[in-house]
């Protein structure tokens, strides 16, 4: 018994070493994936590409585009790696820092791009925008978002808008109209919930779902100015317009019982079969909630703007943008410029503009297919005197961790608000100084 | 004669050299790394600056802090309870011929290979304040009062969460107990019933010290994994609702990754370190005092 | 002897049942993973979380193995693992030996020190280790995530097998040294046989651990094509859509290895009994 195993272990031992000595040692820049080409006699070029669309319908169309890539340049090998969502956001600090970081990485436009632009961890493409002609198929707003002191350092991708999503059937069962104003949303939720049907859906284990309705409730209420200055610092969150946005505005819907119950037990996704089987009706959210929708009912759902309070106040959206960098010591990056060219182009931001249902920056693409939803999301957005890009985007990471979860304790506990924005506001005078 | 004896004293350091050199490199280093960080305003990305002791003054004024260490404490108790015994048991129940013993025995230790990720979903499922498991259970039985928001509630998400923690606990420290009592000479056992000790005197009298040494493991591991605990916490609440079931360790990973402040979740780990060698040295120093020299 | 049998067997059945009864308690949630991963992601949405099956469904194992890529992140894995496991048992028995047989200087500071680098979080060491791992240029290769998995597991390994080692009774190895024995032969040839069972422990545990652990393979590797079956798992999180019923296919898809490693070892962890009594 005892020799036997002792013959095993020495057994995996040798296998073990063997395995290590086989393990092929990746060295850095050489794509380890096999190539299917046998030993061309013109070394590749190599560009490396990590990316964080990592949800699915999303990540599908990032492979095709990478694809379409080396198809149109066969003498580029692009070894691309997905990494999650939450990961890539940790793993980015390693990866730009890495003696040998990758070439192309996705990001968020505005301002956490900005924080690494400054750090000099960003490369110069001003050439690229150049040669591409960006500078003129691009809207202005999206060339502001990538420029830094006159140089743009950053490639916006599609991007999408928030709104109120609703259920038609639902609606029409209860012969409901979209709500354009404050007055009419809360008319039909008190219409909802005297047929028993929650009013509102959401799921905030995760925080940023009870964000969306602050952005909303306050740039509606004090309009987008003051909330852009809140998100970078320059208000103050004890200041009575803030209280106001939580015990005029949001404290009503939580006591009135329009938001389901135990919110906090849910992830975003969690709470859609509410939605979905009828107990609930409307969920603010961004578009992507079409692909976490059940398929066959994905046709039942509408949105429409958030209801408009103060009709004095200029009106504000929340649409996030995501895109692309070079890192400024990328190995490769002749290659990388090339490929970013092309993601940039009117070709790939079609492909992502009809295969997501998401919108484009480039100003060529052919919008004669859009879909109604996208029409819609693009005339809601065009008709916005402002877009934000969303809480824990415009203000800085540890406030907006701060900030949400004052909002989660708001929540459960609305008598306190005098005391959460008091810690707000101790943190935001720590953060952006006095 | 002379020489040999010397060469012999030299013995334990050449068993030791590869493996504490390895240590020192990879985990030492880093962690005498970690304490200078904890004295600079490091983001991950810039040069960090020293700060002096900055960091540990905001900490001791953050109220997040107490809560992740009261959650802790709470854990700690808990670990060195429920699953110690409930392990300890079931080895000593399964050590013995029981019919389908590596049926339970596989069953218990399931929760250890079951990624993280997925046990803390499965569970935020069972938890489902309208259509989970525990609910609907104690809905049916007419417990209604008791079907609570297992993970919206402050007052009972940490405990939910460490339920999970000891479901998966007890697996293995019954696999560290039942190979400590592999050890054990059948013998001694066999000679204690020939003296006339009935099943509980020879468990109390004579196995249990049998098994000081394992004991001691599985109480040093418990209080390091129940203060270090992280993975339950960051996959079902990251430490919500609003930091009510935060940990230190979850605590030190958002201000580390989550708001790039380097330097301040290092001094969160220092501290959290220097608790953990509080309660280990206290029961280390008093168990090696008592063990035999060879 | 035989009267004292039959009274405890009204005893043996109800541990049994009550063992069988808490065995299948524990197993609730991995059967509901294994149900759920029968299901679609539209089912999950429609009809609730922890219901049957509406109809049974391999679709997402597939997806998981062709499209999650488990197929060339599971050699990964078993690439890091093995070497790993074997180096940190091998190095850490060695260690354990001298603390647990010889008196020396420094003995205790050296056993503190093991026990020591197990209490950080290992989170905090993830960017100081990737600093050194990145200087050594073994950043994003198998053998930064190897080296650093053997090292940090080798603090908890050394301390177990260094008090499993303790409980050999000590003229064993007198004798041995009488009979000459170098201190080398002795290690190999009476110590390690002797605990075994604490090794066989040690080996499902660490395998366990290394096998599951991903925090590390995201921050050490930024290669797709090297990483192990967990962080490959990983990545079908998205940032608003996931397929958890993929993840969870895959998932116990990735828990196949692990528990044919229990199944197999564990034999060793109560065998131990009948090889005491061959002594």
């Amino acid at each position: 018994m005892k020799t036997r195993l002792l013959l095993l272990l020495s057994l995996v031992l040798l296998l073990g070493v063997a395995t290590a000595c086989v393990a092929p040692q990746a060295p850095a820049g050489q794509p380890v994936e096999v190539t299917k080409i046998v030993e061309k006699p013109v070394a590749k070029q190599i560009v490396i590409y990590n990316s964080y669309m990592s949800d699915p319908a999303p990540r599908e169309a990032d492979e095709a585009l990478v694809k379409m890539f080396m198809e149109q340049n066969p003498d580029i090998e692009v070894v691309h790696s997905t990494v999650a969502h939450e990961d890539f956001k940790q793993a980015i600090r390693a990866y730009l820092t890495a003696s040998t970081p990758p070439d192309v990485l996705t990001w968020f436009a505005g301002n956490r791009a900005r924080f690494f632009i400054d750090k000099g961890l960003i490369m110069d493409i001003s050439d690229v925008w150049e040669e591409q002609g960006w500078n003129e198929t691009y809207p202005a707003g999206f060339r502001a978002l990538s420029t830094v002191d006159g140089k743009q350092y950053f490639l916006p991708a599609s991007w999408y808008w928030w709104a109120v999503y609703y259920s038609k059937s639902t609606f029409e069962k209860y012969g409901l109209q979209e709500p354009q104003t404050w007055e009419e949303f809360l008319q039909v939720c008190e219409t909802l919930k005297a047929n028993g049907v929650t009013p509102l859906t959401i799921g905030t284990k995760y925080r940023w779902t009870a964000a969306a309705w602050f952005d909303y409730l306050n740039m509606r209420v004090n309009g987008p100015e003051f909330h852009i200055n809140l998100m970078l610092g320059k208000e103050r969150y004890d200041d009575p317009r803030v209280k106001k946005v939580f015990t005029d505005y949001w404290a009503p819907l939580i006591a009135n019982g329009y938001f389901i119950e135990n919110p906090a037990a849910y992830s975003w996704s969690e709470a859609i079969p509410f939605m979905a089987n009828g107990e609930a009706a409307m969920y603010l959210m961004g578009d992507f909630i079409r692909d976490s929708y059940p398929q066959e009912q994905v046709d039942d759902l509408g949105f429409f703007r958030f209801p408009i309070i103060d009709p004095n106040v200029p009106v504000g959206e929340d649409a996030p943008t995501d895109g692309w960098f070079i890192a400024a010591k990328a190995q490769h990056p002749e290659a990388a410029k090339k490929l970013l060219a092309f993601f940039g182009s009117k070709e790939a931001q079609q492909y992502m503009a009809d295969t997501l249902g998401r919108l484009p920056t480039n100003m060529e693409v052919d919008t004669s297919n859009f879909t109604d939803a996208q029409r819609q999301g693009l005339d809601l957005i065009q008709k916005a005197d402002f877009v934000a890009q969303f809480y824990d985007r415009d203000t800085t990471p540890e406030m907006a961790d701060v900030g949400m979860n004052g909002f989660m304790e708001f929540w459960d506990n609305p008598d306190s608000i005098d005391d959460i924005l008091a810690r707000l506001e101790a943190k935001r005078a720590e953060l952006f100084g006095e | 004669m002379a020489r040999r004896i010397n060469l012999s004293r030299f013995v334990p350091y050449f068993f030791l050299i590869i493996p504490l050199l390895i240590y020192l490199i990879w985990v030492i280093g880093p962690t005498i790394y970690t304490f200078y960080l904890s004295l600079t305003d490091w983001d991950g990305l810039s040069q960090p600056h020293f700060i002096g002791f900055q960091n540990y003054e905001k900490l001791f004024r953050d109220p997040v802090f107490y809560i992740s260490l009261k959650n802790n404490i709470k854990w700690l108790i808990s670990f060195i309870t429920i699953p110690v015994v409930a392990g300890l048991a079931l080895a000593m129940a399964l050590s013995r011929s029981i019919p389908g013993e590596r049926f339970f025995k596989a069953g218990f230790y399931s929760p250890m290979v079951l990624s993280l990720v997925v046990s803390g979903l499965i569970w935020s499922w069972m938890y489902h304040p309208a259509n989970g498991l525990i609910n609907s259970v104690l809905r049916s039985v007419g417990l209604d009062f008791l079907a609570k928001g297992w993970l919206s509630d402050k007052n009972l998400v940490i405990w939910a969460i460490i339920v999970v923690a000891i479901w998966r606990q007890v697996g293995y420290v019954m696999v560290l107990y039942l190979a400590g009592l592999a050890g054990i000479n059948p013998a001694l056992i066999d000679a204690s019933k020939i003296d006339g000790c009935n099943a509980w005197n020879t468990f109390r009298h004579v196995i249990l010290p049998l098994l000081t040494p394992v004991t001691v493991i599985v109480v040093v591991i418990s209080i390091i994994d129940s203060l270090r605990a992280f993975d339950l916490v960051s996959v079902m609440t990251r430490g919500g609702p609003y930091n009510s079931s935060s940990v230190l360790a979850n605590f030190m990973y958002i201000e580390a990754f989550n708001n790039y402040k380097m330097g301040y979740g290092a001094a969160i780990s220092v501290v959290l370190f220097l608790i953990s060698l509080v309660f280990i040295l206290f029961y280390l120093t008093r168990v090696l005092q008592d063990e035999l020299e060879y | 002897m035989s009267v004292k049998k039959t009274f405890l067997s009204p005893w043996r059945s109800l541990l049994f049942f009550v063992i069988l009864l808490a065995t299948l308690v524990w197993l609730l949630p991995f059967v509901s993973a294994i149900l759920t991963s029968m299901r679609s992601n539209d089912d999950i949405i429609t009809r609730g979380f922890l219901a049957l099956p509406r109809q049974i469904s391999f679709n997402s194992y597939k997806v998981a193995w062709t499209r999650g890529g488990l197929s060339h992140y599971l050699p990964n894995s078993f690439i890091i693992t093995i070497p790993s496991l074997v180096l940190t048992l091998i190095l850490s028995s060695l260690s354990a030996y001298a603390l647990a047989r010889f008196r020396f200087r420094g003995n205790r500071l050296f056993l503190y020190m093991y026990v020591g680098g197990m209490m950080l979080p290992f989170q905090v060491l993830l960017l100081p280790v990737f600093r050194l791992t990145d200087a050594l240029g073994l950043y994003d290769t198998y053998w930064g995530l190897i080296a650093f998995h053997t090292a940090f597991q080798l603090g908890f390994c050394t301390f177990l097998l260094r008090n499993y080692m303790r409980t050999v009774p000590g003229e064993i190895l007198e004798a041995a040294r009488i009979d000459g024995c170098s201190e080398l032969r002795i290690w190999a040839q009476i110590m390690m046989p002797l605990t075994l069972p604490a090794i066989a422990a040690l080996a499902t545990l660490e395998f366990t651990w290394i096998f599951n652990d991903y925090l590390l393979a995201i921050v050490l590797l930024r290669t797709d094509a090297l990483k192990p079956v967990t962080a490959g798992l990983a990545t079908l999180q998205g940032q608003y859509v996931t397929d958890w019923t993929v993840i969870v296919a895959g998932a116990l898809l990735a828990t196949i290895p692990t528990v044919l490693v229990f199944l197999f070892l564990q034999r060793y962890f109560i065998e131990g009994l009948t090889l005491g009594t061959g002594k």
